[in-house]
């Protein structure tokens, strides 16, 4: 029996079209705000939901639909391009295939495309940005500091052609909580708040007890203006939910709520005995559409009436060794890929010993265009992390594995964290779209692209080896006392005259 | 030992040893005793692929080597085989140094002293690690066998580049000196004032000077005409920024100390190491060669990144000096510590680093270890040479008689 699972992708998105209106006569306000909400089966039991709303408005400072807040921070740090995602769980691309978002990292991942000017005012305008954004969705984007950013403007191109030159800083923080404090200020930035709209399905206890759940903020200038998409993607498994017995699922149990308005997409498994109720309005390209305005309120459910309980099939895990990818490729044809990896500076790579292999024998071809910058010390003392960017190309039907040893680094005292013992995470690395260097130059969105939009490895969780925490003092004295030792008796030797002593019988 | 063969069958068994690809496991070239990270093999190999591939390879703090090295290795293929000739250098200079010491031309004991450097197990790993402290160790030795010999010019060239390969080197500087206007023979049971011009030891150190700038000129010019790898090599003996795990003590000092008084210990540590050099060379004034040899022997316990290979250097030297042999007071404890230390670090920084179970702790009590065995060394020869100027009490005195100090 084949899986099947639901992703709910809850995008909402709000665009704002910011366009100077000196010589727009006042006309209606365009702004403008869909949502969509998204629900496609995965594997056989799990639901991927996806919630899109969007917002556009084109006058000059009007902010009714467009949250006041965010643009207020698009104008202050001069930022054409912000997308912020908050992530937890593991997508688990084997199984769950591409998302609709593909920012799917675990944690927090910032990047910003900013106008440019001398470095320093971008790495100003970068802490600006990062506070702001910190202070605004309760999540300690703060840390995200000059030890975790870097430019890597191959992997995240801006997606607009500007006029202006800008910079690129990207910054990613893998073990960032997504939890309730999150949801809150992100569901504040919509019109009506959690009242109306699909985003009154937002139920954080559901939300964040999915499988794999992520908040996603997407701002981008387009010629109208600037588009805001909020997202919310959540990967729910009604077999857990229901005990472990039925896979229906419907939104009294996937959200303990009722939908308000705009569109609801269900893409409808095939050659299942399932039975999806209320029957659906119209049907295009196997997904049923059911529009909210006529029929509020709206609980869609999806029901397998002949099946008594549910069967999980076996599963083959592929597993990921620490800092080796293992792609298995099920293309026909080879495939080029890029490869970033933005470690901090915990981890030291060893370049020189990169191998590349497919099934055991070294293939050195495979690799390409390596860039490197080793973690370089800046001016308060921190380091900065080291990325890494190559071209893989994947032969068919084969396994890459590209190994690199590692060493990790002891750390001072004071650079621990409280809880030293738990390890550090490790940002996950990025496979992102290049273009067959046969083919010449293409567009990175076109569709010779062999890979879709980003994907992401797992983070990882290192451990450290740690010093004694309760040692400063006892080590201090140790050290000191044998320093002494040596010196004084030393010292008594090189100063001290001989001396002749009779000895008393 | 005797025999006028013996010297060169070592010398090939070792050359063997590098020839025949020995099957040195893979663990030996990163081990945390037989290298440190100025002295690494591997980091040396990662600086190289940086500098072909353009990126620069003092900007990350991965290499500390001298640009010299960079040079040498990417002109000439890094093999084992120049790590087995730079140790026959090695005990080759030692035996000259044994000779000029005794005017002889060839002794009994030739082979002896060769054996002290090529078997000992403290210099003889770090070289089969590939550990860049063998050519520093040669460059030492050399340096003495020159000065010994009193060929000034030789011996400034190599204490130069000593020096520029290893910072610490410099508390060599006032004994060779003071060696190149005396001479080497042993003067230690007949101590008098220096005898030699100070004008001489001037004349000295302005061509010392020389050679040594014209060396950093060279070496700034391999880097590419930038300065920034003074920093990385020299700089890291001075400001630690590598914490490392080695035999010695700095490392977990400064892992525990916090950043407010990291400068002043930092400069507390490295006047340390200073302040040996003006009482060692004032008291032994008369024997420069054995100042030279208990300065080593302060190196060897007190540097910044330890490996084993610096106590094993002034292990190694012991032989040249037999004449203290009698007045060593515990000879059998000092070679106890150190088989000691030897053994403990090893377990102890396996079970702590690599599988994760023990505390840094018992690493660090081991080094602890390793301390009190240098310790123990130069304590004992240094009470040694002084006392050997008093001498024995004769036979029918025995008893009678004590030699103390107060």
């Amino acid at each position: 029996m084949h899986w099947g699972g639901a992703l709910f992708t809850l995008c909402l998105s709000a665009s704002l079209a910011a366009s100077s209106t000196n010589n727009v006569p006042s006309a209606i306000s365009g702004e403008r705000y869909n949502e969509d909400l998204f629900i496609r089966p995965l594997l056989g039991w799990q639901n991927l939901l996806e919630d899109v709303l969007r917002d556009s408005e084109s006058s000059g400072q009007h902010y009714t639909l467009f949250p006041l807040t965010l643009g207020q921070i698009l104008e202050e740090y001069s930022i054409a391009e912000l997308h912020l995602t908050l992530n937890s769980g593991k997508w688990d691309y084997d199984h769950w295939g591409y998302p609709d978002d593909p920012s799917v990292g675990t944690g927090a991942e910032l990047w910003a495309w900013m106008a440019d000017g001398p470095s320093s005012t971008i790495d100003e305008r970068w802490t600006g940005l990062r506070n702001a954004l910190a202070g605004l969705f309760c999540a300690s984007l703060g840390s995200l500091d000059m030890r975790r950013t870097s430019s890597p403007s191959t992997v995240f191109p801006i997606s607009f052609s500007p006029s202006t030159p800008h910079a690129l800083r990207y910054a990613n923080l893998p073990s960032e909580n997504v939890c309730t404090e999150n949801l809150t200020p992100f569901v504040k930035l919509l019109p009506c708040k959690s009242h109306a709209g699909l985003a009154t399905l937002l139920n954080p206890q559901r939300i964040f007890d999915a499988d794999w759940h992520g908040l996603s903020i997407h701002l981008r200038s387009t010629e109208k203006g600037t588009e805001l998409k909020l997202g919310v993607q959540a990967v729910f498994d009604p077999v857990r939910l229901s005990g472990g017995r039925r896979r229906d699922w419907s939104f009294r149990l996937l959200f303990d709520r009722m939908a308000g308005s705009s569109v609801v997409r269900v893409q409808v498994p095939d050659g299942e005995s399932h039975a999806l109720s209320p029957t659906f309005v119209a049907d295009d390209s196997a997904a049923a559409v059911y529009n909210l305005i006529t029929q509020v309120p709206l609980d869609v459910s999806m029901s397998w009436p002949y099946e008594h309980t549910f069967q999980y099939t076996r599963v083959h895990q592929s597993r990921l060794v620490p800092l080796s990818i293992q792609r298995t490729l099920r293309g026909s044809s080879q495939i080029h890929v890029g490869y970033f990896e933005n470690l901090p500076a915990l981890v030291t790579l060893w370049m020189h010993t990169m191998e590349t292999k497919v099934d055991g024998v070294k293939r050195d071809d495979l690799i390409s265009n390596v860039t490197y910058h080793p973690h370089h010390v800046l001016a308060n003392g921190q380091k900065s992390p080291s990325t890494f960017q190559a071209t893989l190309t994947i032969p068919a039907a084969s396994t890459l594995h590209l190994s690199m040893e590692v060493s990790r680094a002891f750390l001072k005292y004071t650079e621990h964290p409280p809880d030293a013992m738990r390890g550090w995470d490790l940002p996950p690395a990025i496979l992102f779209p290049v273009c067959d260097p046969t083919m010449g130059i293409c567009d990175m969105r076109s569709t010779s692209a062999d890979v879709r939009g980003r994907m992401y490895t797992p983070s990882l969780l290192i451990d450290l080896p740690t010093p004694d925490f309760s040692m400063p003092y006892n080590v201090i004295i140790f050290t000191c006392t044998l320093i002494t030792l040596i010196f004084g008796s030393i010292f008594n030797l090189l100063t001290r005259s001989w001396v002749i002593v009779r000895v008393e019988d | 030992m005797e025999s006028l063969l013996f010297l060169p069958v070592l010398a090939t068994c070792r050359l063997l040893l590098a020839w025949v690809h020995f099957p040195v496991p893979d663990g030996l070239l990163i081990d945390h005793q037989l290298t440190s990270p100025l002295t690494s093999y591997f980091r040396l190999k990662e600086g190289l692929w940086l500098y072909n591939h353009g990126v620069d390879p003092y900007v990350g703090g991965i290499l500390k080597h001298s640009p010299l090295f960079l040079s040498l290795f990417s002109t000439v293929p890094p093999g084992r085989v120049a790590w087995a000739l730079s140790d026959i250098v090695g005990a080759w200079a030692l035996v000259r140094i044994w000779r000029s010491r005794q005017q002889l031309g060839q002794s009994r004991r030739d082979g002896l002293v060769g054996t002290a450097y090529l078997l000992n197990p403290y210099l003889l790993l770090p070289s089969l690690a590939s550990s860049t402290s063998t050519f520093e160790n040669g460059a030492v030795l050399l340096t003495l066998m020159f000065a010994a010999e009193g060929r000034p010019s030789p011996a400034l060239l190599a204490l130069a580049l000593s020096t520029h390969l290893s910072l610490t080197t410099l508390l060599l500087v006032v004994p060779v000196l003071m060696l190149l206007a005396t001479s080497p023979t042993s003067q230690l049971a007949s101590p008098r004032l220096f005898g030699g011009s100070y004008w001489k030891v001037l004349r000295y150190a302005s061509e010392f000077v020389v050679y040594w700038f014209v060396l950093v000129c060279a070496a700034s010019i391999m880097a590419g005409g930038v300065w920034n790898w003074m920093r990385e090599s020299w700089g890291a003996s001075l400001i630690l920024p590598d914490l490392t795990p080695n035999p010695g003590f700095w490392w977990y000092f400064f892992t525990e100390m916090f950043d407010h008084f990291r400068p002043f210990f930092l400069m507390v540590f490295s006047t340390h190491l200073v302040i040996y050099v003006m009482p060692v060379c004032i008291k032994f004034q008369h024997d420069a060669l054995y100042a030279a040899f208990l300065l080593l022997g302060i190196l060897g316990a007190f540097k910044p990144y330890l490996t084993l290979a610096d106590p094993g250097l002034f292990l190694s030297m012991f032989a040249v000096f037999p004449e203290i042999y009698p007045y060593l007071r515990h000879a059998i404890v000092t070679a106890l510590l150190h088989a000691h230390a030897s053994l403990l670090l090893p377990l102890f920084h396996a079970l702590w680093v690599i599988e994760g179970r023990g505390n840094a702790n018992f690493y660090y009590a081991s080094s602890l270890v390793m301390g009190i065995a240098g310790g123990a060394g130069i304590v004992d020869a240094c009470f040694a040479g002084m006392r050997i100027a008093v001498g024995s009490v004769p036979e029918v005195e025995r008893g009678k008689w004590e030699v103390i100090q107060q």
